[in-house]
C-alpha cells in the first residue's frame, strides 16, 4: 500500500480550501474487494486445489480445457478493476464557501452540494478492511431522511478527521472570511464523558428482551417436540440459532468499547469491535430522545437511551443502526448524557425531576391529585383504561423541554426539547372520551422515538397542547442561527468570527481533563 | 358542531366545502359497489345452484356485514366532512377532524417545509383542492381536503408568506 500512501501525502500537502480532491486510490478495491475475492475464487481455485494436491500449479492439460474460460476470467478482471480506477478518478470532492460539493460517475455524472450549515450530524466509518489499511468513510447528514447526503469513501483517517474538523468549524461558524482559507483547522479537545465496560455489555445483552425471546422460544419448541414425539424439529431449529448468533454478535460488535464524548463541536460517540464508527452530533441537532428500561434491566438498574436525528432516518434505512445513544449504562450515565443533549434541563432540581421520570410511580390512593414529583400522571378515573400504567403516564414541561413517561414494566422516558417540536395533534377515541383522557403526539423528525402522552386528563392535555405550542414558539425564537457558535455571540459578527478559532475550540473546556486522542484504536 | 371536548378554547373554526360530501360519497360509492359485487358472488352462484360451498347463511351474512357497515359509513360522511375544521392562528395552523376518533394537530407556520395543493378529477369538476403540508416530520399528516379552490390557493399563499416570515430550521 505504500505507493498509495505517498499519494495521500501528496494530496495532504494542498489546501483545505476550494480545492477539488480525491478519495483515497485504493478505495475501490476496500469497497468492492467482494468483487475482487469473487473472481480471484472462480479462477483460483482450481490452481490452489492442484497445488494442494502436490501436482504443478498450471493444468497440464490447460491447451485441450478452456483457455477461453481463463481469458474470460482475466477480460473480467480488468474490466473490474478498470472499472474501479475509473470511478476513482471521476470521484472529486471539494469544501469550499459553505457548502461540500461531490462529483461522482463518469458515464452518468452526479453532482452533489450540501450546505455545511445544515449538517445534522457527521460519521467516520471503519469497516475491518478499511480499518487494516488505515483508511475510513467520512458521512454528511442532512436532514433528509434515509442515505447519508455525501459519503467519502475512503479517506486515510486522519485527512477524514481533518475534514471532519474542518467542516464542522465551517458548519459552527468559526471560519468565514475568505482570509482564513486554507489554514488547517484544529481538531476540537474533547472530554470523555463516560464508557461502557465489556462486562455489562455482554450482562446487557444476555438480559435483553431478545434473550427472553429466545427462551420462550426454546421452551415452545421443547414443548411441540415432546407433544409430537418428533426430534427431527431441533434440525429446523439450527437455522434459528445461526441466525440469533448472528445478531447477538453484531449487537456486540456494534456495542463494544462504548465511549461518549463531549466537545465544543458537539457530542462524539464511538463505537466498534472490528468495525469502528465515530459519530459527532453537532449542538442543537437531537430531536428526542429516549430512556428506555427492559423488565429484566430493571435488577441491575440499566438503561438504554435512543435518539432522533434528522439525518439518521427512521427504522429500517441505512442510518437507524447510528441512533443509539447509551447501549446500555447505569442512571448516573443517563444523567451525564442527557445532560450533554439538554445542557439546559429547564428545572431547577433536575436530579429529582428525571429520576420520577424514569422510576417514579404517582401514589395510587383516592385522595391523591393527578401529580407525582411535577409529572402530571393519567387522572385516577381512567384507571380501568390504563390498569397498569395510569400512575405512570406523565409529562412535565420544563423550560426548555417536554419529559414523557410511560410504562409500567417497560419504563421510558421521552424527552423533547421545546424548540424541536414539528408539529402536534390531540387524539382522542370514543373510549377516551368516556373516561375524559386523550393523548398528545408530538411529530419529531424519523428515528426510534416518538413521543406520545398517554392518557393524561382532557383539561391538562389541551392546557399542554395550548401552552407547548407557546413554548415551542418562544423557544424557536430564541434560537436565531443554524451556525450554533455564531448563535453565542450574534451581535458582533466580526469580532466573533475573529475570535472563535480559540474560543470555539478551547475555551469551552479551560481544563479539559482527558485530551488523549481515543481515535478508533 | 360535534363534541369539541379537545378543542383548545376559544378557536373560531372554519369549514370544509360542503360539496366535499360529494367527493366522499363518490369515493365511497367507488370503493364499497365494487367490494359489494365482489363479494356477492358467491351468493349468487349458491342461489343459482353451481355451487354447493359455501353455505347458504355465511354466502347471505358475509355481504350483508360488509353491507351495513358499508351504510353506517354513508351516514357518517356528512357529519365526518362538517368535523374537519381549521383555523389560521398568529404563529400555527390548526386541523381537526373526527367524530369517533377526534384529532386536533396544530403546525406551526415556521415548521413548514412545503406546501401542496392537489386536486383529483372529482373535485376538480366541483372546483375543490386538498391542501396538505409538510414539516420534517413523516407524523405531520396534515391535510385539509375540500377547500374551495380559491380559498386553497389564498392558504397557500398565506401559508407560504408566513412561513416564510417565521421559518426556523430543524
Amino acid at each position: 500500500m505504500s505507493p498509495e500512501g505517498n499519494a495521500a501525502v501528496s494530496l495532504r500537502d494542498e489546501t483545505v480550501d476550494g480545492v477539488w480532491r480525491r478519495v483515497h486510490p485504493a478505495s475501490p478495491f476496500v469497497r468492492g474487494w467482494v468483487a475482487l475475492a469473487a473472481v480471484g475464487y472462480f479462477f483460483g481455485r482450481d490452481a490452489f486445489e492442484r497445488v494442494l494436491q502436490g501436482r504443478e500449479f498450471v493444468d497440464p492439460n490447460l491447451n485441450s480445457r478452456a483457455p477461453w474460460l481463463l481469458a474470460g476470467g482475466a477480460v473480467l478482471l480488468l474490466l473490474t478493476v478498470g472499472g474501479f480506477i475509473l470511478s476513482w478518478y471521476f470521484t472529486r470532492y471539494q469544501v469550499a464557501e459553505g457548502y461540500v460539493r461531490v462529483n461522482t460517475g463518469f458515464l452518468f455524472k452526479q453532482q452533489r452540494q450540501a450546505r455545511l450549515d445544515r449538517v445534522q450530524a457527521i460519521d467516520i466509518v471503519q469497516p475491518l478492511l478499511a480499518r487494516i489499511f488505515g483508511l475510513a468513510e467520512l458521512k454528511f447528514e442532512v436532514a433528509d431522511a434515509g442515505e447519508s447526503a455525501v459519503r467519502l469513501a475512503y479517506l486515510p483517517l486522519d485527512q477524514a478527521k481533518q475534514l471532519r474538523a474542518t467542516i464542522l468549524a465551517r458548519a459552527a461558524g468559526v471560519v468565514s472570511g475568505p482570509e482564513a482559507a486554507g489554514e488547517e483547522v484544529p481538531e476540537a479537545p474533547e472530554h470523555v464523558v463516560l464508557s461502557v465496560p465489556p462486562g455489562r455489555l455482554i450482562g446487557s445483552l444476555l438480559l435483553s428482551e431478545q434473550t427472553v425471546g429466545i427462551l420462550l422460544g426454546a421452551a415452545a419448541a421443547v414443548g411441540v417436540s415432546v407433544l409430537m414425539d418428533n426430534q427431527a424439529i431441533y434440525l429446523a431449529l439450527i437455522p434459528a440459532i445461526l441466525g440469533i448468533g448472528a445478531a447477538y454478535w453484531s449487537s456486540f460488535n456494534k456495542g463494544y468499547n462504548f465511549t461518549a464524548a463531549i466537545s465544543p463541536d458537539g457530542i462524539r460517540l464511538r463505537y466498534g469491535l472490528l468495525d469502528t464508527q465515530a459519530q459527532t452530533l453537532p449542538p442543537g441537532r437531537i430531536q428526542a430522545v429516549m430512556v428506555a428500561q427492559p423488565p429484566i434491566w430493571r435488577i441491575f438498574g440499566w438503561y438504554r437511551m435512543h435518539v432522533n436525528v434528522a439525518g439518521y432516518g427512521a427504522a429500517g434505512t441505512e442510518g437507524a443502526a447510528r441512533t443509539m445513544l447509551l447501549p446500555v449504562g447505569l442512571k448516573p450515565d443517563v444523567m451525564r448524557m442527557m445532560s450533554l443533549v439538554l445542557p439546559d434541563p429547564g428545572v431547577d432540581d433536575p436530579e429529582r425531576v428525571f429520576t420520577a421520570g424514569l422510576t417514579g410511580l404517582a401514589a395510587g390512593g383516592r385522595s391523591a391529585g393527578p401529580s407525582d414529583d411535577g409529572f402530571v400522571v393519567t387522572p385516577r378515573r381512567a384507571r380501568l383504561l390504563a390498569p397498569l400504567g395510569w400512575r405512570r403516564n406523565g409529562f412535565f414541561a420544563t423550560r426548555t423541554a417536554l419529559l414523557i413517561r410511560s410504562g409500567r414494566w417497560w419504563r421510558t422516558l421521552v424527552v423533547v426539547p421545546h424548540q424541536r417540536t414539528q408539529s402536534m395533534a390531540l387524539h382522542q377515541g370514543p373510549l377516551a372520551r368516556r373516561f375524559r383522557v386523550a393523548d398528545l403526539v408530538l411529530h419529531t423528525t424519523a428515528g426510534p422515538v416518538s413521543p406520545r402522552v398517554f392518557q393524561a386528563g382532557v383539561e391538562q392535555a389541551v392546557e399542554l397542547f395550548d401552552q407547548q405550542a407557546a413554548r415551542a414558539r418562544e423557544a424557536r425564537k430564541r434560537q436565531t442561527s443554524e451556525q450554533w457558535l455564531a448563535q453565542v455571540a450574534p451581535q458582533a459578527p466580526e469580532v466573533a468570527a475573529a475570535a472563535q478559532p480559540q474560543l470555539g475550540h478551547s475555551e469551552q473546556f479551560p481544563s479539559p481533563l482527558q485530551q488523549e486522542d481515543r481515535q478508533d484504536g | 358542531m360535534p363534541t369539541a371536548a379537545i378543542d383548545p378554547p376559544g378557536v373560531q373554526w372554519l369549514r370544509v366545502s360542503p360539496k366535499y360530501v360529494t367527493v366522499r360519497l363518490v369515493e365511497w360509492a367507488i370503493g364499497n359497489v365494487l367490494l359489494l359485487v365482489v363479494l356477492s358472488l358467491p351468493l349468487l352462484c349458491v342461489l343459482l345452484g353451481w355451487w354447493r360451498w359455501p353455505p347458504l347463511w355465511l354466502a347471505v351474512t358475509v355481504p350483508a356485514v360488509v353491507l351495513v357497515l358499508a351504510l353506517w359509513r354513508l351516514v357518517l360522511i356528512p357529519r365526518q366532512v362538517r368535523a374537519i375544521g381549521y383555523a389560521e392562528r398568529d404563529d400555527d395552523l390548526l386541523i381537526r377532524r373526527g367524530i369517533f376518533f377526534q384529532r386536533t394537530m396544530v403546525v406551526p407556520y415556521g415548521r413548514m417545509q412545503y406546501v401542496d395543493v392537489a386536486v383529483g378529477p372529482v373535485e376538480r369538476s366541483l372546483g375543490l383542492c386538498t391542501l396538505k403540508l409538510h414539516t420534517a416530520s413523516a407524523g405531520t399528516n396534515a391535510h385539509l381536503p375540500g377547500l374551495p379552490a380559491e380559498e386553497g390557493a389564498r392558504l397557500r399563499e398565506q401559508l407560504s408568506a408566513r412561513g416564510e416570515a417565521r421559518l426556523a430550521g430543524l
